[in-house]
């Protein structure tokens, strides 16, 4: 089958300007897309950088977007992306430095993020009594995470890192995942401080798109979520997004809604005066327009003392 | 140029541990890598990772199993010290966070593999390659060692007898540096690209092999290449780890009826008895893992379950797997000891690069990761130890500007015709007919004289492309050069060996001969060709 490749170009010993050029390849049944590169290198065009190792799924190496979705280049077939036609557009990762073509940054999209999280575990030598003992669901749990192949889908997903490029973004948060709920860490707690800090685990959205992407059903949404709770948990909660979370529990338990007025300022925090002088011309604007009523009353709503009983029923059940 | 006391070479299992090892010495290291460490070959090893841990299991127990999978090419001395400190670095590693499957007291859990006669491979699902390496490479970040990702060794610097250091370009910036070091490890891995089909990563190409040769380092056992008995054969061919066959899956013919194979059989005799079958009557040969059970198959293969449904378009719960013995692992590499120490001082090798005399002429299955992280450990403080011992010698001054030469050499001239990728996949061609499970010494000569035409071609290739960043064109180029070198190698050295035995079958020798080939080869460069001498086995 004859199929165009179209595909970004960038050099950076020549112009450095990002292009495209096509490539149209008779490529056999049953090739893969990694298969077509390597004749377009071979055949056609020599200077066509793009990265692979394993050549059969396991490294994660080769991630590119094939027709704009991310994939492996090495296991995705080109007749499925052949459908719509003979044609199929290759690129980078979105939201990435590009080093020479297909070639991305990988340091800079997600091996220092990694680093940030002091990814390796604290442990003694200590093998004299053998093994730590360790029930297998613990070591279930962390086999699934550790399965992370480091294709670089989940943070290619992310709708946080196109806005904020610093965020260190699912991949790097779910092997901290790994390193907080390895019983036989010694440093998690500190593991966790520093992911629980600015453009940490308080910076996910939960749009839950890195689940989505993830290939192997890692879930890192929801890695993240546990992180917060083991935060909340330790008492590791001093962020202003925790503040936010405790201080809207609050509310709603004592009111059985919510107090804007108070989660503004406790979310901010009490002492934080510079803040809280953020605040002012919000407040002002709102009293303008008439959204806050004055004097400053915050009442109960109809059944609060209801809404109360659920929320002690469930802090009793979570203890 | 940089300086260190210690520069590894390759970041694979073998690699990190031994960088590990040499930094917690208190050698000041540097690993160089031509892809990120978590890329390498290593992340592809399945089945487990071997350790006498059980109570009906013994050192002895162990060796007794290498030595027997190994035919008689063993050296007892390095088995004995293999097997003794096997346990200790995988309790390391559980120490280090492997996150080993464990058993219902909470140890860790051992299953069946390959031609052990205890069930000693620990195993994290079907990744434990990847687990290991990851845990590696964290430990490694965790010492904050210098690491030179995506950086391809072009050459070793000898000044005189003694390795000082080697020259790499740098793939992210294009440029060519000089490392000094006191010793050089090299863990570069196997060979097996050279065979098409083969099981391997695309840089697992003898590069340190090669290197190591042309500088006057040794090769040994060359013609000992292991082919792996279960390979689903079609595109880049995907190994399914014979874990399963222990497990209970079945080798079946097109009507799914049972094979009569030993499934319990050491890896080579498996392979030819799966090859022999098929070419007796059974034709294509399958894999039935519906005896297994579905909920098995997903909770300890879920590896396999994806990616024979990634690559091979198949349900490993519901339809045949088929399957045909594929070019795996060497035995064979650069001539060791046991601390890795080479025939140049300076120079250590470690892992499926090297051959230390373990592997014999077959390798037990679930003992890849064990020696790289065994030997990676020995290697790392043998090679510290000599960098704190040895006087510090100069780095050749002309050796980076005679690289660049060499370089600019490649990178300019008429384009031919021919290509690196044709010449490779010539090679793997010849490799898998002539020098592949079965050989004879009219298909060997085949062999050797299809190579040299094939290194002809190869010389008159120029790179097409004269850039210097990600040039892979360029680093292919070198990369199908170490395969030629060491093609040769094998050949003839399966061509010297007359007789059959482990790895190595020879349909016109078909007997083992104890009387003359107790014997390792030992390929040395003499007068710019290969020579091939023969070393007792010391037991």
């Amino acid at each position: 089958m004859q199929v165009t490749f179209k595909v970004y170009r960038k050099d950076p010993e020549k112009d450095g300007k990002p292009g495209r050029s096509n490539y149209t390849v008779d490529v056999p049944d049953g090739a893969t897309v990694l298969e077509s590169l390597f004749k377009i290198r071979d055949e056609m065009d020599s200077s066509l950088a793009f990265r692979c190792s394993c050549l059969r799924g396991h490294c994660g190496d080769c991630m590119v977007r094939v027709n704009g979705s991310s994939r492996l280049t090495c296991t995705a077939k080109v007749s499925a992306y052949t459908q719509k036609g003979p044609e199929i557009s290759l690129d980078p990762l979105r939201n990435v430095p590009v080093i020479k073509d297909l070639v991305f940054d990988w340091d800079a999209f997600m091996w220092n993020k990694i680093s940030t999280v002091k990814p390796w575990l604290e442990a003694d030598d200590a093998t004299a009594n053998g093994e730590s003992i360790a029930a297998d669901a613990q070591m279930k749990d962390l086999r699934k995470v550790m399965s992370c192949y480091h294709c670089g889908m989940c943070d290619e997903g992310c709708t946080v890192l196109p806005v904020d490029f610093k965020f260190l973004g699912p991949a790097a948060l779910t092997k901290a995942y790994r390193f907080v709920f390895d019983p036989r860490n010694q440093h998690a707690k500190e593991q966790l401080k520093t992911v629980e800090g600015p453009k940490g685990i308080w910076d996910c959205v939960h749009c839950y798109e890195a689940d989505e992407h993830c290939p192997r059903g890692i879930e890192p949404t929801k890695r993240i979520v546990a992180l917060r709770d083991e935060a909340f948990r330790v008492g590791i909660n001093n962020e202003k997004v925790a503040r936010h979370h405790k201080s809207f529990a609050a509310s709603v338990k004592e009111s059985g809604w919510l107090d804007e007025g108070r989660l503004a300022i406790e979310s901010e925090g009490l002492t934080n005066v510079s803040g809280l002088m953020k605040l002012l011309p919000t407040a002002a604007k709102a009293l303008v327009r008439g959204k806050a009523p004055l004097p400053y009353m915050h009442a109960k709503r109809p059944g609060a003392e209801q809404i109360k009983k659920i929320i002690e029923k469930g802090e009793a059940e979570n203890k | 140029m940089q300086e260190f006391d210690v520069v590894v070479v390759g970041g694979g299992a073998s690699g990190l541990r031994a960088a590990i090892a040499a930094k917690r010495a208190g050698a000041s290291v540097a690993l160089l890598s031509k892809s990120h460490p978590l890329r390498s070959n290593s992340a592809i090893a399945q089945g487990g990772i071997n350790a006498p841990l059980g109570k009906d299991d013994s050192a002895e127990n162990f060796a007794n199993d290498i030595m027997a999978a190994g035919d008689g090419l063993c050296e007892r001395a390095v088995v004995q010290s293999f097997v003794e400190d096997a346990a200790k670095e995988v309790f390391w590693l559980e120490h280090m966070g492997v996150p080993f499957n464990r058993d219902k007291d909470g140890r860790i859990d051992r299953r069946p593999f390959g031609s052990n006669s205890r069930n000693r491979s620990c195993y994290a699902d079907d990744r434990t390659g990847h687990m290991v390496l990851t845990v590696l490479h964290e430990q490694f970040q965790r010492l904050g060692i210098p690491s030179f990702e995506e950086w391809f060794v072009t050459s070793l610097a000898v000044d005189g007898e003694a390795c000082v250091g080697v020259t790499a370009l740098g793939l992210k910036s294009g440029k060519l540096d000089a490392f000094a070091a006191r010793a050089v490890i090299l863990a570069t891995g196997g060979f097996t690209r050279m065979y098409a089909p083969s099981t391997v990563s695309i840089g697992t190409t003898g590069d340190g092999q090669a290197l190591a040769f042309q500088s006057g380092g040794h090769l040994m056992d060359m013609e000992m290449v292991q082919f792996h008995p279960t390979v689903f054969p079609k595109g880049q061919g995907l190994l399914i780890t014979e874990a399963i066959l222990a497990s209970g899956a079945q080798i079946v013919n097109q009507q799914g009826a049972p094979v009569q194979i030993d499934k319990s059989s050491p890896r080579g005799k498996l392979s030819l008895a799966i090859s022999g079958a098929a070419q007796n009557g059974d034709g294509s040969l399958f894999l039935d893992l519906k005896p297994i059970g579905k909920e098995k198959i997903l909770s300890s293969f879920p590896q396999t379950n994806e990616l024979v449904k990634s690559v091979a378009g198949l349900d490993s719960t519901k339809d045949l797997i088929p399957i045909r013995p594929v070019a795996h692992r060497p035995m064979g590499g650069i001539e060791t000891t046991a601390s890795g120490e080479t025939a140049i001082a300076g120079l250590f090798a470690v892992g499926e690069c090297a051959a230390n005399g373990l592997n014999g002429a077959g390798r037990l299955a679930g003992n890849t990761l064990t020696e790289s992280v065994v030997f990676g450990k020995k290697v790392g403080e043998a090679a510290a130890a000599y960098a704190k011992s040895s006087a510090k010698k100069n780095f050749p001054a002309a050796k980076l500007a005679d690289e660049e030469k060499k370089l600019d050499a490649l990178t300019s001239g008429n384009s031919a015709e021919d290509s690196l990728a044709k010449v490779h996949a010539e090679l793997g061609r010849l490799m898998n007919e002539k020098v592949g499970l079965v050989r004879d010494a009219g298909g060997l000569q085949e062999a050797l004289s299809g190579i040299k035409s094939l290194q002809q071609r190869h010389q008159k290739i120029k790179v097409r492309n004269g850039g210097r960043i990600y040039n892979y064109e360029l680093t292919t180029h070198f990369e199908v050069a170490s395969m030629l070198t060491l093609a040769d190698v094998v050949a003839r050295s399966a061509q010297a060996r007359s007789e059959s035995r482990g790895a190595h079958n020879r349909k016109d020798c078909p007997t083992t001969d104890n009387v003359n080939w107790k014997s390792h080869t030992i390929t040395k460069l003499a007068q710019g060709s290969a020579q091939i001498d023969k070393k007792p086995v010391a037991n």
